[in-house]
């Protein structure tokens, strides 16, 4: 929608929070090892912002998982 | 991540320093100078058109010199000059979720700013819509810095939450 709020999700959920636990980092380190701001990390897990191919190529390659496996169509998508 | 037509980080700092004394000098002259200007500032100038309200009045200059009061050219120029570095320098982590902030908040400021001008339309008339249009000569480049800045100011806020 119009602004970015809270709850206003854009579709599309993702397991990158889980993926972060795993490898225990935290959004600030993943975001220097990715190269984007902290917010965009935030609002990716947050599901505010659909990442593009690039970026979403990016981590999954340092996640060594397949994008399939760390983004998901929602049902009304 | 590339990015096209933005300014270097560090036109931010300067473009504060240009937009914010601009400001106050440009609402200073509207009110209180009432378009007179400094005294020092009337200068024989080159200009492509000036007239008064007769349109091809006998004082009006096409292409050629005319005595001109410059204050408020000075500080508009500088309030553009201000505005557009504070408004499209990068900033110091610009990404893709920053780019799409930043042209949402573009479009936001359009729409504000014309539903501003179709109210002031309505309802302004005269030397009353005069002050109108002057006004709304920065207004759409003031939306976009508030409304962008914001927005980065409740993302960055809403990072305190996360770990």
């Amino acid at each position: 929608m119009f602004y970015i709020d809270p709850q206003n999700r854009c579709g599309m959920k993702n397991s990158l929070k889980v993926e972060r636990a795993i490898k225990d980092i935290t959004q600030e380190e993943l975001a220097k090892i990715i190269g984007v701001s902290r917010q965009a990390i935030n609002s990716i897990e947050l599901g505010k912002y659909v990442p593009s191919t690039i970026l979403a190529l990016k981590l999954s390659r340092y996640f060594k998982k397949s994008v399939n496996e760390i983004f998901k169509l929602e049902e009304d998508d | 991540m590339k990015t096209r037509f933005l300014l270097p980080n560090k036109f931010k700092m300067i473009g504060w320093f240009l937009l914010i004394p601009s400001s106050i000098l440009g609402i200073l002259q509207i009110f209180y100078l009432t378009g007179s200007g400094l005294k020092f500032l009337d200068l024989e100038v080159f200009t492509i058109y000036s007239g008064s309200f007769a349109p091809w009045g006998s004082t009006t200059v096409v292409f050629g010199f005319d005595e001109v009061n410059l204050t408020g050219t000075i500080i508009g120029i500088l309030f553009i000059l201000g505005a557009v570095m504070v408004a499209f320098a990068k900033e110091k982590h610009e990404d893709e979720f920053i780019a799409k902030i930043r042209l949402e908040s573009f479009l936001w400021a359009t729409y504000i700013n014309y539903a501003i001008l179709l109210f002031c339309f309505l309802f302004f008339y005269g030397i009353g819509f005069m002050y109108v249009m002057i006004f709304n000569m920065f207004t759409i480049i003031i939306l976009f810095i508030v409304r962008f800045n914001y927005v980065l100011y409740r993302s960055t806020k809403s990072l305190r939450y996360e770990k």
